[in-house]
């Protein structure tokens, strides 16, 4: 008998546990809410990939509605996936904070014991994740890019696990995939990093149930006070539409951010598309508006060309960029990360190079392979 | 005791410098390689550090605490240099394997030993190597303080801090009651580095080590065993992007025309791509 066979014949003995029959059920996620009073995009991916996983599980899948005046989205849920919404509508729960809305989910997952509890990878949600995690006492993996349901065996205690949630992300600086497993506690927990699954078409055919959900707060859930939020509004910039990106950093610097405009400014007058984009960085330090942030945290671009100047290439910046087509990196240390995607870099100081760019743009001498 | 009065904890953790990273046999993370502060870590250290100028020094405690093989004794004198007070480290092979929920059961467990009453705690937002941000959030929850992550602003308003955290498309501001645990990013703050003046302390100063044992847990508690989750495979990733073109030149304007030329090669290739098409 081959070990193979042998390792077969061996696990057949093992017991079952069933992770789906062990008095915990469905598939839940958070409806992330944003300060504008509407989803996250990621509330949407997380439907579709839920819903695929509550398939395989053969179970509901559930999302937690948390805010004010949210109940109106109740039924969007439903028609984007969701079998069940459960709906935490409070004045006090208006804009994030994360205590409240740990004890909310906390007595939700006492209430429901669900399988599965999925987060959205986004600040709030790596925020509330981890805490919600250790109140309940589970694991939590984080930012993960794909999910499967497989068995898992555990030969030490001679244990066979069917229908574990299988976690998967990228790890040692992105240049592997560990598959997490959680299981012998529950919820098997998970956040999911946006922009990669894919969301379900809307069908107003879907069918789902609303249930109203009253949690009990206690005055320690509010003991922290939101006193500001600050998100866009104003002038809009158009950096998803633009063919060009030119794109500052912090090694740019305030009169540097003058170059740039210049630079948007002649590209446009040669007829391209072409908009001023800034790194955090520039932005943290005051150079520019957060409008203009590309990257994790700001807008993810797709440009025929980006243009990045004085951009050391952090990767929550390349997380908003790396998929343009062509990228240009300018910086003066030859070491830079931007350099590990960019397609053509120049080493050099920006102040040297970009003035002698826009001449040759201004004069016709340097072209861009953009598309219509 | 000392009457020092306000008292902070800053929770450092070393990693392997990136390009040095790579996983054991079992697909643990290689501790061997030659290693740094993480980066996070160092944002932290610098908030503690500037909170430490605004209320001044003689009133001001730093005890940086990390969980973690001996040679994390490196970070820790790093931030003794810098001009933290104390240096604490949990050390122990019953701690390997440790998951977030893990090692934030050790840390939280540690600071509670302690017996030092901080006023506010800060770690980096996440680590490089681990890459969770999860223990920061996780500490507070196991000590019942209120905690902010992704912060890049604080104000320090005697029993209150009003910090400012990023959030996607802009940030939001909260008024939070000490004691707290604050989470830090990459752009609150420019890391000083070391200082002359703490290098003898740094170098002599005992770092005190403690063993599970000491902070009363169990090898169940900790480790793999402690752990709910569970690294069940590992798997490489390829990249396909071809390497950067790097445009050469004796002078700069050599290099932009570099550039140019290699730009206008691109957009004839499209051109006669849409001839044929
Ligand atoms: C949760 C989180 C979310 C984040 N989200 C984002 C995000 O969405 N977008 C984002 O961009 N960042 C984000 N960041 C921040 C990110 O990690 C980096 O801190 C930031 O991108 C750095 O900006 P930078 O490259 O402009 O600055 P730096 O890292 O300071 O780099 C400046 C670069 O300029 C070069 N330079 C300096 N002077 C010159 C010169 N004269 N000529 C040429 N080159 C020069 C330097 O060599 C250096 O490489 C986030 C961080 C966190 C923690
Ligand atoms: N082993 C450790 N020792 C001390 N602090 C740690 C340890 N692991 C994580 N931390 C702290 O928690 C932060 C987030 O780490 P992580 O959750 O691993 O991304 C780090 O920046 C540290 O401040």
């Amino acid at each position: 008998m081959s070990t193979n066979e042998k390792k077969q014949r061996n696990e057949e003995e093992y017991e079952i546990v069933d992770r789906s029959k062990q008095g915990v059920e469905g598939v839940f996620i958070w409806g992330q809410m944003m300060p504008n009073n509407e989803p996250h995009d990621v509330t949407f991916e997380l439907l579709g990939e839920g819903r695929k996983i509550a398939d395989k599980l053969n179970t509901k899948l559930t999302a937690v509605l948390i805010g004010y005046n949210v109940k109106k989205w109740a039924q969007e849920l439903i028609y984007r996936g969701a079998d069940r919404v459960i709906v935490v509508d409070h004045e006090k729960l208006k804009t994030f904070a994360v205590l409240p809305y740990t004890q909310v989910i906390y007595d939700i997952i006492q209430k429901e014991k669900p399988e599965v509890f999925l987060f959205g990878a986004t600040t709030f949600g790596r925020e509330l994740a981890p805490r919600v995690a250790a109140r309940v006492h589970t694991g939590l993996s984080a930012d993960c890019t794909m999910f499967d349901v497989g068995d898992y065996v555990n030969r030490r205690k001679k244990l066979k696990f069917e229908n574990v949630l299988y976690m998967v992300r990228p790890s040692f600086g992105e240049s592997k995939l560990a598959t997490i497993l959680c299981p012998l506690n529950f919820p098997q927990m998970a956040s999911a990093r946006p922009g990669i699954f894919i969301p379900l078409k809307r069908d107003e055919t879907r069918k789902g149930e609303i249930i109203d959900f009253t949690p009990e707060f206690s005055e320690k859930d509010f003991v922290v006070d939101v006193l500001d939020v600050n998100v866009g509004g104003g002038e809009q910039i158009d950096l998803k539409g633009a063919k060009i990106i030119v794109s500052g950093g912090r090694g740019v610097g305030e009169k540097g951010f003058d170059m740039l405009r210049e630079f948007v400014k002649v590209l446009r007058e040669k007829g391209y598309k072409a908009e001023l984009g800034a790194s955090r960085g520039a932005v943290e330090a005051g150079y520019i508006s957060s409008k203009h942030q590309v990257g994790q945290t700001g807008t993810t671009v797709r440009p025929d060309v980006y243009i990045a100047i004085g951009i050391s290439g952090a990767i929550q910046h390349l997380a908003g960029m790396k998929e343009s087509k062509y990228i240009i990196a300018i910086n003066k240390d030859h070491e830079a990360p931007i350099f590990s995607v960019a397609t053509f870099g120049i080493v050099g100081d920006y102040q040297d190079v970009v003035p002698i760019m826009i001449e040759k743009v201004r004069k016709g001498e340097m072209v861009f392979p953009v598309t219509q | 005791m000392s009457n020092k009065t306000f008292k902070i904890a800053v929770l450092i953790k070393q990693v392997p410098i990136p390009s040095k990273m790579r996983a054991t046999k079992e697909g643990l993370m290689d501790r061997s390689v030659a290693s740094m502060m993480n980066p996070y870590c160092k944002h932290a250290l610098e908030a503690a550090l500037e909170l430490k100028d605004t209320i001044g020094e003689e009133k001001t405690e730093i005890w940086v605490i990390s969980m973690g093989p001996p040679n994390f004794e490196q970070s820790l004198r790093e931030a003794l240099s810098m001009g933290a007070d104390h240096a604490i480290l949990l050390s122990d092979r019953k701690l390997a394997g440790s998951d977030t929920y893990a090692t934030a059961k050790a840390l939280g467990t540690l600071i509670q030993k302690l017996g030092v009453n901080f006023n506010i705690v800060f770690a980096g937002l996440q680590t490089i190597d681990g890459d969770t941000a999860h223990v920061g959030p996780q500490v507070a929850e196991r000590l019942g303080i209120p905690h902010v992550s992704y912060v890049e602003k604080i104000d320090f308003k005697g029993d209150h801090v009003v910090v400012r955290r990023i959030l996607e498309g802009g940030n939001i501001t909260y008024k939070v009651p000490l004691p707290a645990l604050l989470t830090i990013t990459n752009t609150a703050n420019k890391p000083r580095g070391p200082r002359l003046k703490y290098a003898i302390r740094a170098k002599n100063e005992e770092i005190k080590v403690y063993s599970v044992d000491d902070i009363g847990l169990t090898a169940e508690e900790v480790g793999s065993a402690g752990s709910p989750t569970l690294v069940y495979r590992v798997k490489n990733v390829t990249h396909d992007r071809p390497p950067c073109q790097f445009m050469e030149g004796e002078t700069v304007e050599d290099k932009v025309n570099m550039l140019a030329e290699k730009l206008r090669e691109l957009v004839e290739a499209s051109k006669a791509e849409a001839v044929e098409a």
